[in-house]
Protein backbone atom coordinates (compact mmCIF):
# COMPACT_ATOMS: atom_id res chain seq x y z
CA UNK A 1 0.00 0.00 0.00
CA UNK A 2 1.00 3.38 -1.15
CA UNK A 3 1.85 5.28 2.61
CA UNK A 4 0.60 9.19 2.93
CA UNK A 5 3.13 11.30 0.87
CA UNK A 6 3.41 14.39 -0.84
CA UNK A 7 4.05 14.03 -4.53
CA UNK A 8 4.96 17.54 -5.66
CA UNK A 9 7.78 19.34 -7.53
CA UNK A 10 7.93 23.17 -6.48
CA UNK A 11 10.29 23.70 -9.76
CA UNK A 12 9.72 24.27 -13.24
CA UNK A 13 10.95 21.92 -15.97
CA UNK A 14 13.65 24.03 -17.50
CA UNK A 15 15.46 21.86 -20.12
CA UNK A 16 15.34 21.96 -24.06
CA UNK A 17 12.88 18.82 -24.36
CA UNK A 18 10.64 20.14 -21.86
CA UNK A 19 10.31 24.14 -21.92
CA UNK A 20 10.34 26.64 -25.09
CA UNK A 21 11.91 28.93 -22.27
CA UNK A 22 15.17 26.71 -21.92
CA UNK A 23 17.67 29.05 -23.39
CA UNK A 24 16.56 31.70 -20.77
CA UNK A 25 17.35 29.19 -18.03
CA UNK A 26 20.56 28.09 -19.88
CA UNK A 27 21.68 31.55 -19.90
CA UNK A 28 21.07 32.24 -16.11
CA UNK A 29 22.91 29.55 -15.14
CA UNK A 30 25.73 31.13 -17.01
CA UNK A 31 25.06 34.55 -14.72
CA UNK A 32 23.03 36.36 -17.36
CA UNK A 33 19.34 37.57 -17.07
CA UNK A 34 17.81 37.30 -20.51
CA UNK A 35 14.18 37.54 -22.20
CA UNK A 36 12.24 37.68 -25.34
CA UNK A 37 11.94 40.27 -27.48
CA UNK A 38 9.27 40.19 -30.38
CA UNK A 39 11.46 39.87 -33.47
CA UNK A 40 8.21 41.70 -35.99
CA UNK A 41 7.38 44.19 -33.17
CA UNK A 42 10.41 44.44 -30.66
CA UNK A 43 8.43 44.38 -27.81
CA UNK A 44 10.27 43.01 -25.08
CA UNK A 45 7.87 40.95 -22.31
CA UNK A 46 8.97 39.91 -18.35
CA UNK A 47 8.29 37.32 -18.45
CA UNK A 48 9.96 35.62 -21.35
CA UNK A 49 6.97 34.21 -23.64
CA UNK A 50 6.05 32.02 -26.41
CA UNK A 51 4.55 34.91 -28.68
CA UNK A 52 4.12 38.03 -28.51
CA UNK A 53 0.59 39.56 -27.54
CA UNK A 54 0.86 43.08 -28.99
CA UNK A 55 1.16 41.42 -32.71
CA UNK A 56 1.48 37.97 -32.29
CA UNK A 57 4.22 37.07 -33.92
CA UNK A 58 6.08 34.02 -31.93
CA UNK A 59 9.59 34.73 -33.63
CA UNK A 60 11.43 36.85 -30.72
CA UNK A 61 15.37 36.95 -30.27
CA UNK A 62 16.89 36.57 -26.61
CA UNK A 63 18.15 39.68 -25.24
CA UNK A 64 20.03 40.58 -22.17
CA UNK A 65 18.75 42.64 -19.47
CA UNK A 66 21.39 44.43 -16.78
CA UNK A 67 22.77 42.12 -13.96
CA UNK A 68 22.03 45.31 -11.48
CA UNK A 69 18.80 46.58 -10.12
CA UNK A 70 16.66 48.27 -7.39
CA UNK A 71 14.81 47.32 -4.87
CA UNK A 72 11.15 48.82 -5.78
CA UNK A 73 9.29 46.95 -2.59
CA UNK A 74 9.35 44.39 -0.85
CA UNK A 75 8.25 42.31 2.51
CA UNK A 76 9.81 39.25 4.69
CA UNK A 77 8.10 37.05 5.14
CA UNK A 78 8.65 35.49 8.63
CA UNK A 79 5.48 32.57 8.82
CA UNK A 80 3.74 30.45 6.87
CA UNK A 81 5.93 29.22 3.76
CA UNK A 82 4.82 26.72 2.12
CA UNK A 83 6.30 22.99 3.35
CA UNK A 84 10.03 22.76 2.03
CA UNK A 85 10.98 26.23 2.40
CA UNK A 86 12.20 28.19 5.09
CA UNK A 87 11.34 31.13 6.49
CA UNK A 88 12.38 34.42 7.25
CA UNK A 89 12.11 34.69 3.18
CA UNK A 90 12.66 37.80 1.55
CA UNK A 91 10.24 38.77 -1.25
CA UNK A 92 11.41 42.13 -3.39
CA UNK A 93 10.47 43.71 -6.78
CA UNK A 94 13.15 43.97 -8.50
CA UNK A 95 13.36 47.10 -11.55
CA UNK A 96 15.34 45.86 -14.03
CA UNK A 97 15.76 48.49 -17.25
CA UNK A 98 11.51 48.84 -17.81
CA UNK A 99 11.03 45.82 -16.31
CA UNK A 100 9.75 44.67 -13.30
CA UNK A 101 10.71 40.97 -11.82
CA UNK A 102 9.50 39.33 -8.69
CA UNK A 103 12.10 37.45 -7.06
CA UNK A 104 13.59 36.83 -3.19
CA UNK A 105 17.08 38.57 -2.36
CA UNK A 106 19.38 36.44 -0.91
CA UNK A 107 22.53 36.24 0.80
CA UNK A 108 23.67 37.04 5.08
CA UNK A 109 22.70 40.34 4.98
CA UNK A 110 19.34 40.60 2.65
CA UNK A 111 17.00 41.85 5.54
CA UNK A 112 18.70 45.11 5.91
CA UNK A 113 17.14 45.86 2.02
CA UNK A 114 15.54 49.28 2.15
CA UNK A 115 13.29 50.30 -1.31
CA UNK A 116 16.03 51.52 -3.59
CA UNK A 117 18.53 49.60 -2.39
CA UNK A 118 20.76 48.11 -5.69
CA UNK A 119 20.76 44.33 -5.84
CA UNK A 120 22.53 42.04 -8.34
CA UNK A 121 21.61 38.92 -10.39
CA UNK A 122 22.31 36.30 -7.70
CA UNK A 123 21.09 32.87 -9.81
CA UNK A 124 19.91 30.07 -7.24
CA UNK A 125 20.81 26.10 -8.14
CA UNK A 126 17.72 24.44 -6.82
CA UNK A 127 17.16 20.54 -6.72
CA UNK A 128 17.85 18.58 -10.30
CA UNK A 129 14.84 17.67 -12.10
CA UNK A 130 14.16 13.45 -11.85
CA UNK A 131 16.28 13.52 -14.61
CA UNK A 132 19.11 14.72 -12.77
CA UNK A 133 19.30 17.88 -15.51
CA UNK A 134 20.24 20.80 -13.22
CA UNK A 135 17.86 23.72 -12.22
CA UNK A 136 18.60 27.57 -11.68
CA UNK A 137 16.11 30.03 -10.30
CA UNK A 138 16.45 34.27 -11.02
CA UNK A 139 17.52 35.60 -7.55
CA UNK A 140 19.22 39.14 -6.55
CA UNK A 141 21.35 39.64 -3.80
CA UNK A 142 22.43 42.96 -2.09
CA UNK A 143 25.30 44.95 -3.64
CA UNK A 144 27.42 45.80 -0.91
CA UNK A 145 28.17 49.50 -0.91
CA UNK A 146 31.48 51.13 0.24
CA UNK A 147 31.64 53.96 2.73
CA UNK B 1 -32.40 38.86 -20.72
CA UNK B 2 -34.81 37.06 -18.48
CA UNK B 3 -34.40 38.36 -14.67
CA UNK B 4 -32.23 35.91 -12.46
CA UNK B 5 -33.23 35.84 -8.83
CA UNK B 6 -31.48 33.58 -5.28
CA UNK B 7 -34.56 31.65 -4.18
CA UNK B 8 -32.31 29.52 -1.28
CA UNK B 9 -29.13 29.72 0.38
CA UNK B 10 -27.48 27.72 2.76
CA UNK B 11 -23.95 27.37 4.22
CA UNK B 12 -21.19 25.06 6.31
CA UNK B 13 -20.09 25.18 9.67
CA UNK B 14 -16.72 27.11 8.15
CA UNK B 15 -13.64 26.19 10.36
CA UNK B 16 -11.18 23.14 10.48
CA UNK B 17 -13.65 20.62 9.86
CA UNK B 18 -13.74 16.73 10.68
CA UNK B 19 -15.32 16.01 6.99
CA UNK B 20 -14.96 14.99 3.70
CA UNK B 21 -14.73 16.47 0.49
CA UNK B 22 -18.27 14.96 -0.19
CA UNK B 23 -19.74 15.53 3.72
CA UNK B 24 -19.45 19.57 3.29
CA UNK B 25 -21.14 19.06 -0.33
CA UNK B 26 -24.27 17.08 1.51
CA UNK B 27 -23.99 19.93 4.24
CA UNK B 28 -24.14 22.34 2.35
CA UNK B 29 -26.78 21.24 -0.23
CA UNK B 30 -29.19 19.68 2.55
CA UNK B 31 -28.86 23.19 3.77
CA UNK B 32 -29.81 25.23 0.49
CA UNK B 33 -32.70 23.06 -0.30
CA UNK B 34 -33.98 23.43 3.06
CA UNK B 35 -34.28 27.10 2.95
CA UNK B 36 -36.93 26.23 -0.14
CA UNK B 37 -39.51 23.59 0.87
CA UNK B 38 -41.31 23.36 -2.36
CA UNK B 39 -38.54 22.53 -4.33
CA UNK B 40 -36.54 18.81 -4.70
CA UNK B 41 -34.07 18.20 -6.25
CA UNK B 42 -34.65 16.47 -9.05
CA UNK B 43 -36.95 19.86 -10.15
CA UNK B 44 -33.14 21.27 -10.55
CA UNK B 45 -32.12 21.13 -14.51
CA UNK B 46 -28.78 22.62 -13.66
CA UNK B 47 -25.69 22.64 -11.35
CA UNK B 48 -22.09 24.48 -11.12
CA UNK B 49 -19.57 23.72 -8.62
CA UNK B 50 -17.33 25.99 -7.69
CA UNK B 51 -13.66 24.31 -6.40
CA UNK B 52 -10.41 25.15 -6.48
CA UNK B 53 -8.10 22.29 -5.66
CA UNK B 54 -9.63 18.68 -5.30
CA UNK B 55 -7.20 17.55 -7.20
CA UNK B 56 -4.73 17.99 -4.36
CA UNK B 57 -6.74 17.77 -1.20
CA UNK B 58 -9.02 15.08 -2.49
CA UNK B 59 -7.50 13.24 -4.72
CA UNK B 60 -9.94 13.97 -6.59
CA UNK B 61 -11.63 15.36 -10.17
CA UNK B 62 -14.89 15.22 -12.22
CA UNK B 63 -16.07 17.37 -9.97
CA UNK B 64 -19.66 18.61 -10.92
CA UNK B 65 -20.73 15.29 -11.62
CA UNK B 66 -19.61 14.12 -8.10
CA UNK B 67 -21.65 16.72 -6.90
CA UNK B 68 -24.71 16.02 -8.71
CA UNK B 69 -24.98 12.90 -7.34
CA UNK B 70 -24.34 13.69 -3.92
CA UNK B 71 -27.13 16.27 -4.45
CA UNK B 72 -29.90 14.48 -6.54
CA UNK B 73 -29.89 16.73 -9.55
CA UNK B 74 -30.38 15.34 -13.04
CA UNK B 75 -28.55 18.29 -14.76
CA UNK B 76 -30.76 19.07 -18.53
CA UNK B 77 -29.28 22.06 -18.93
CA UNK B 78 -26.65 23.00 -17.17
CA UNK B 79 -23.35 21.38 -15.51
CA UNK B 80 -19.79 22.78 -14.90
CA UNK B 81 -17.20 23.13 -12.29
CA UNK B 82 -15.70 26.72 -11.86
CA UNK B 83 -12.18 26.94 -11.22
CA UNK B 84 -10.63 30.52 -10.73
CA UNK B 85 -8.77 30.50 -7.66
CA UNK B 86 -10.38 32.87 -4.50
CA UNK B 87 -13.20 33.78 -7.17
CA UNK B 88 -14.11 30.50 -7.87
CA UNK B 89 -17.92 30.62 -6.63
CA UNK B 90 -18.96 34.33 -7.86
CA UNK B 91 -17.58 33.04 -11.41
CA UNK B 92 -19.67 30.24 -10.97
CA UNK B 93 -22.88 32.42 -10.15
CA UNK B 94 -22.12 34.21 -13.22
CA UNK B 95 -22.34 31.12 -15.33
CA UNK B 96 -26.02 30.04 -13.97
CA UNK B 97 -27.09 33.68 -14.03
CA UNK B 98 -25.97 33.64 -17.78
CA UNK B 99 -27.62 30.58 -18.69
CA UNK B 100 -30.56 31.42 -16.59
CA UNK B 101 -31.10 34.73 -17.95
CA UNK B 102 -30.32 33.80 -21.75
CA UNK B 103 -32.96 30.95 -21.39
CA UNK B 104 -30.89 28.21 -21.44
CA UNK B 105 -31.80 27.01 -17.76
CA UNK B 106 -34.64 27.74 -15.47
CA UNK B 107 -32.74 26.11 -12.16
CA UNK B 108 -29.14 25.89 -10.68
CA UNK B 109 -27.92 25.09 -7.94
CA UNK B 110 -24.17 26.86 -7.50
CA UNK B 111 -22.22 25.05 -5.19
CA UNK B 112 -18.70 26.09 -3.47
CA UNK B 113 -16.79 23.41 -1.60
CA UNK B 114 -13.37 23.45 -0.40
CA UNK B 115 -11.62 20.72 2.28
CA UNK B 116 -7.89 22.51 2.54
CA UNK B 117 -7.14 21.37 5.70
CA UNK B 118 -4.48 18.31 5.79
CA UNK B 119 -3.19 15.88 8.30
CA UNK B 120 0.33 17.92 7.45
CA UNK B 121 -0.37 21.44 8.31
CA UNK B 122 2.42 23.25 5.60
CA UNK B 123 0.94 20.60 3.13
CA UNK B 124 -1.92 22.83 2.95
CA UNK B 125 0.33 26.13 2.81
CA UNK B 126 2.09 24.21 0.02
CA UNK B 127 -0.74 23.63 -1.73
CA UNK B 128 -2.02 27.17 -1.83
CA UNK B 129 1.01 27.86 -3.89
CA UNK B 130 -1.01 26.69 -6.90
CA UNK B 131 -3.20 29.59 -6.68
CA UNK B 132 0.52 31.67 -8.07
CA UNK B 133 2.44 31.30 -11.15
CA UNK B 134 4.74 28.13 -10.69
CA UNK B 135 7.55 28.78 -13.12
CA UNK B 136 7.80 32.54 -11.86
CA UNK B 137 6.62 33.26 -8.31
CA UNK B 138 5.43 29.59 -6.82
CA UNK B 139 9.00 28.23 -7.54
CA UNK B 140 10.16 30.66 -4.49
CA UNK B 141 7.75 29.71 -2.36
CA UNK B 142 5.48 32.37 -2.72
CA UNK B 143 1.72 32.25 -1.83
CA UNK B 144 -0.82 35.31 -1.02
CA UNK B 145 0.44 37.08 1.91
CA UNK B 146 3.49 38.77 0.86
CA UNK B 147 1.94 39.82 -2.53
CA UNK B 148 -0.85 41.82 -0.45
CA UNK B 149 1.88 42.93 2.03
CA UNK B 150 3.33 44.55 -0.93
CA UNK B 151 0.04 46.27 -1.58
CA UNK B 152 -0.24 47.16 1.93
CA UNK B 153 3.52 48.81 2.13
CA UNK B 154 2.69 50.72 -0.63
CA UNK B 155 -0.69 52.12 0.65
CA UNK B 156 1.05 53.02 3.53
CA UNK B 157 3.68 55.00 2.10
CA UNK B 158 1.70 56.50 -0.22
CA UNK B 159 -1.55 57.76 1.55
CA UNK B 160 -0.01 57.49 5.12
CA UNK B 161 -1.88 54.58 6.01
CA UNK B 162 -1.47 52.96 9.29
CA UNK B 163 -1.00 49.84 10.95
CA UNK B 164 -3.67 50.00 13.79
CA UNK B 165 -6.25 51.10 10.81
CA UNK B 166 -5.55 47.88 9.15
CA UNK B 167 -5.65 46.33 12.50
CA UNK B 168 -9.16 47.68 12.43
CA UNK B 169 -10.48 45.47 9.53
CA UNK B 170 -9.36 42.68 11.80
CA UNK B 171 -11.33 44.02 14.89
CA UNK B 172 -14.16 44.83 12.92
CA UNK B 173 -14.49 41.42 10.76
CA UNK B 174 -13.60 39.72 14.11
CA UNK B 175 -16.44 41.11 16.12
CA UNK B 176 -19.16 40.40 13.23
CA UNK B 177 -17.95 36.75 13.30
CA UNK B 178 -18.44 36.44 16.99
CA UNK B 179 -22.08 36.85 16.07
CA UNK B 180 -22.27 33.79 13.09
CA UNK B 181 -22.79 30.51 14.58
CA UNK B 182 -20.94 29.43 11.20
CA UNK B 183 -17.94 31.30 11.26
CA UNK B 184 -13.97 29.66 11.84
CA UNK B 185 -13.50 32.15 14.48
CA UNK B 186 -16.09 33.03 17.09
CA UNK B 187 -14.22 35.02 20.15
CA UNK B 188 -13.84 38.62 18.37
CA UNK B 189 -10.66 40.33 18.73
CA UNK B 190 -9.50 43.26 20.25
CA UNK B 191 -7.12 46.00 19.06
CA UNK B 192 -4.51 45.14 21.16
CA UNK B 193 -4.69 40.90 19.89
CA UNK B 194 -5.04 42.27 16.18
CA UNK B 195 -1.89 44.55 16.60
CA UNK B 196 0.16 42.21 19.03
CA UNK B 197 -0.14 38.78 17.22
CA UNK B 198 2.38 37.72 15.41
CA UNK B 199 3.82 39.07 11.90
CA UNK B 200 3.29 36.97 8.97
CA UNK B 201 4.69 39.08 6.04
CA UNK B 202 5.28 42.66 7.21
CA UNK B 203 3.09 44.60 7.35
CA UNK B 204 0.12 42.15 8.16
CA UNK B 205 0.19 40.08 11.36
CA UNK B 206 -1.96 36.92 11.63
CA UNK B 207 -5.07 38.48 12.58
CA UNK B 208 -5.03 40.72 9.54
CA UNK B 209 -4.82 37.63 7.27
CA UNK B 210 -7.57 35.14 6.29
CA UNK B 211 -6.97 31.25 8.02
CA UNK B 212 -6.95 28.32 5.99
CA UNK B 213 -10.81 26.77 5.86
CA UNK B 214 -12.62 24.21 5.42
CA UNK B 215 -16.50 24.53 4.64
CA UNK B 216 -19.17 24.83 1.79
CA UNK B 217 -22.09 27.13 0.51
CA UNK B 218 -24.83 26.59 -1.61
CA UNK B 219 -27.68 28.38 -3.71
CA UNK B 220 -30.20 28.52 -6.29
CA UNK B 221 -30.81 30.38 -8.92
CA UNK B 222 -34.09 30.69 -10.41
CA UNK B 223 -35.42 32.16 -13.47
CA UNK B 224 -37.87 35.26 -12.78
CA UNK B 225 -40.95 33.38 -12.83
CA UNK B 226 -39.97 30.30 -11.07
CA UNK B 227 -38.24 32.79 -8.79
CA UNK B 228 -42.72 33.97 -7.52
CA UNK B 229 -43.62 30.82 -7.42
CA UNK B 230 -40.94 29.65 -4.75
CA UNK B 231 -40.74 32.23 -2.57
CA UNK B 232 -42.19 35.61 -1.76
CA UNK B 233 -39.47 36.78 -1.16
CA UNK B 234 -36.37 36.40 -4.31
CA UNK B 235 -33.52 38.45 -3.72
CA UNK B 236 -32.27 39.57 -7.58
CA UNK B 237 -29.25 39.78 -9.17
CA UNK B 238 -29.41 43.10 -10.49
CA UNK B 239 -25.58 43.45 -11.61
CA UNK B 240 -22.46 41.90 -12.43
CA UNK B 241 -19.14 42.54 -13.80
CA UNK B 242 -15.52 40.82 -14.20
CA UNK B 243 -12.50 42.12 -14.74
CA UNK B 244 -8.50 41.58 -15.17
CA UNK B 245 -5.39 43.59 -14.74
CA UNK B 246 -2.96 40.81 -14.88
CA UNK B 247 -1.59 37.12 -13.32
CA UNK B 248 1.48 37.38 -12.30
CA UNK B 249 3.27 40.37 -9.94
CA UNK B 250 5.55 41.52 -12.57
CA UNK B 251 2.10 42.02 -15.37
CA UNK B 252 0.26 44.02 -12.58
CA UNK B 253 0.31 47.83 -12.85
CA UNK B 254 3.46 49.83 -10.96
CA UNK B 255 1.31 50.72 -7.96
CA UNK B 256 0.34 47.60 -5.92
CA UNK B 257 -2.17 49.76 -3.75
CA UNK B 258 -4.52 50.59 -7.10
CA UNK B 259 -6.70 47.75 -8.64
CA UNK B 260 -8.03 49.24 -11.01
CA UNK B 261 -9.71 46.47 -12.30
CA UNK B 262 -11.75 45.98 -9.69
CA UNK B 263 -13.04 49.33 -10.17
CA UNK B 264 -13.87 48.25 -13.41
CA UNK B 265 -15.55 45.29 -12.59
CA UNK B 266 -17.55 47.65 -10.06
CA UNK B 267 -18.29 50.14 -12.62
CA UNK B 268 -20.03 48.05 -15.01
CA UNK B 269 -21.99 46.31 -11.79
CA UNK B 270 -23.03 49.34 -11.13
CA UNK B 271 -24.24 50.60 -14.46
CA UNK B 272 -26.01 47.46 -15.12
CA UNK B 273 -28.21 47.82 -11.88
CA UNK B 274 -28.14 51.41 -12.32
CA UNK B 275 -27.55 52.05 -8.54
CA UNK B 276 -24.52 54.03 -7.10
CA UNK B 277 -22.03 53.35 -4.61
CA UNK B 278 -23.86 55.12 -1.96
CA UNK B 279 -27.20 52.92 -2.57
CA UNK B 280 -25.29 49.97 -1.42
CA UNK B 281 -26.61 49.05 2.30
CA UNK B 282 -24.52 46.00 2.97
CA UNK B 283 -21.41 44.84 1.25
CA UNK B 284 -19.92 41.12 1.44
CA UNK B 285 -15.76 42.63 0.04
CA UNK B 286 -13.11 39.65 -0.32
CA UNK B 287 -11.14 40.68 3.01
CA UNK B 288 -8.48 37.36 2.03
CA UNK B 289 -6.15 40.04 4.35
CA UNK B 290 -7.09 43.95 5.79
CA UNK B 291 -5.40 45.59 3.00
CA UNK B 292 -7.90 44.40 0.64
CA UNK B 293 -10.18 45.39 2.59
CA UNK B 294 -8.90 48.66 2.67
CA UNK B 295 -8.20 48.85 -1.24
CA UNK B 296 -11.55 47.87 -1.58
CA UNK B 297 -13.55 50.66 -0.42
CA UNK B 298 -11.38 52.57 -2.31
CA UNK B 299 -12.22 50.61 -5.86
CA UNK B 300 -15.51 50.15 -4.75
CA UNK B 301 -16.07 54.06 -4.64
CA UNK B 302 -17.41 53.49 -1.17
CA UNK B 303 -14.80 56.50 -0.62
CA UNK B 304 -11.98 58.27 -2.27
CA UNK B 305 -8.45 56.64 -3.21
CA UNK B 306 -6.39 56.97 0.00
CA UNK B 307 -9.43 57.21 2.58
CA UNK B 308 -9.79 53.52 3.43
CA UNK B 309 -7.78 53.77 6.33
CA UNK B 310 -9.83 56.74 8.25
CA UNK B 311 -13.26 55.28 6.75
CA UNK B 312 -12.75 52.36 8.97
CA UNK B 313 -11.27 53.61 11.63
CA UNK B 314 -14.22 56.00 11.91
CA UNK B 315 -16.48 53.36 11.51
CA UNK B 316 -18.13 54.17 8.23
CA UNK B 317 -18.15 50.78 7.33
CA UNK B 318 -19.58 49.26 9.78
CA UNK B 319 -23.32 49.15 11.70
CA UNK B 320 -24.12 53.15 11.71
CA UNK B 321 -21.97 54.22 9.12
CA UNK B 322 -22.52 54.52 5.60
CA UNK B 323 -22.52 50.97 4.48
CA UNK B 324 -22.02 47.77 6.27
CA UNK B 325 -19.32 45.47 5.31
CA UNK B 326 -18.48 41.76 5.97
CA UNK B 327 -21.66 41.23 8.00
CA UNK B 328 -20.82 37.72 8.29
CA UNK B 329 -17.59 38.23 9.37
CA UNK B 330 -15.77 38.36 5.81
CA UNK B 331 -12.65 35.73 5.26
CA UNK B 332 -10.87 36.80 8.39
CA UNK B 333 -13.73 36.14 10.94
CA UNK B 334 -15.11 33.43 8.41
CA UNK B 335 -12.03 31.81 7.34
CA UNK B 336 -11.43 31.58 3.60
CA UNK B 337 -12.32 27.62 2.10
CA UNK B 338 -11.48 28.97 -1.50
CA UNK B 339 -14.33 28.28 -4.03
CA UNK B 340 -16.62 28.76 -1.16
CA UNK B 341 -16.57 32.18 -0.14
CA UNK B 342 -18.19 33.82 -3.32
CA UNK B 343 -21.10 31.24 -2.66
CA UNK B 344 -21.24 32.29 1.23
CA UNK B 345 -20.87 35.89 0.68
CA UNK B 346 -24.09 35.72 -1.78
CA UNK B 347 -26.01 33.33 1.34
CA UNK B 348 -25.11 36.52 3.77
CA UNK B 349 -26.47 39.66 1.36
CA UNK B 350 -29.20 36.72 0.21
CA UNK B 351 -30.39 36.20 4.19
CA UNK B 352 -29.68 40.57 4.74
CA UNK B 353 -31.72 41.37 1.97
CA UNK B 354 -34.44 39.09 3.31
CA UNK B 355 -34.14 40.00 6.83
CA UNK B 356 -33.06 36.49 7.86
CA UNK B 357 -29.49 37.61 9.31
CA UNK B 358 -30.64 37.35 13.15
CA UNK B 359 -28.21 39.17 15.40
CA UNK B 360 -26.30 40.40 12.47
CA UNK B 361 -29.12 42.30 10.68
CA UNK B 362 -29.22 45.64 9.09
CA UNK B 363 -32.75 47.29 9.02
CA UNK B 364 -34.25 47.42 5.80
CA UNK B 365 -31.07 46.09 3.74
CA UNK B 366 -32.60 47.06 0.20
CA UNK B 367 -29.42 46.52 -1.61
CA UNK B 368 -26.54 44.48 -1.32
CA UNK B 369 -22.60 43.77 -3.19
CA UNK B 370 -20.74 40.98 -3.25
CA UNK B 371 -17.20 40.97 -4.13
CA UNK B 372 -14.87 38.24 -5.18
CA UNK B 373 -10.98 38.63 -6.02
CA UNK B 374 -8.16 35.72 -7.32
CA UNK B 375 -5.54 37.97 -6.60
CA UNK B 376 -4.57 41.79 -6.83
CA UNK B 377 -5.62 41.83 -10.65
CA UNK B 378 -8.78 39.76 -10.65
CA UNK B 379 -11.82 40.97 -10.00
CA UNK B 380 -15.64 39.99 -9.64
CA UNK B 381 -18.41 42.10 -8.59
CA UNK B 382 -22.01 41.12 -8.07
CA UNK B 383 -25.46 43.52 -6.90
CA UNK B 384 -28.31 42.43 -5.58
CA UNK B 385 -31.84 43.93 -4.83
CA UNK B 386 -34.63 43.23 -3.23
CA UNK B 387 -36.89 44.58 -5.38
CA UNK B 388 -36.11 43.41 -9.01
CA UNK B 389 -35.71 46.55 -10.32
Amino acid sequence: MATYARATDPFPLQSAEQNKLHEFYERLAEGRLTTTACARCRRVSWPPRGFCPECVADEFAWIDLPVEGRIHGFTIQDAGVPAGFEAPRVFAIVSVGDARIFAPIVGPNANTLTVGSRVRLAPLRVADDARGSPRHLVAFALVETSG
Amino acid sequence: MRPVALVGAGVTRFGVRKASYRDLIWEAGKACFDSVPALRPKHLDGLVVGSVMPERTAFQSHISSLAAEALGIKPSALSARTEHMCASGTVGIRYAYAFIAAGLADLVMVLGVEKLNQPVADEAILNMGTGVDREWEACHGLTAPPCFALAAQRHMAEYGTTEEQLARVGVKNHTHASRNPNAHFQKGATLEQVLWSRMIAAPLRLYMCSPITDGAAAVILASGQWARDLTDRPVWIRGTGQALDGFTLSSLPDDYSHWPAMRRAARSAYAMAQVGPGDVDVAEVHDCFAIAEVIAYEELGFCEKGEGGPFVETGRSDYGGDVVVNPRGGLMGCGHPLGATGVAQDVEVFAQLRGEAGARQLPDAAIGLTHNNSGMGEHVVMIYGRDPA
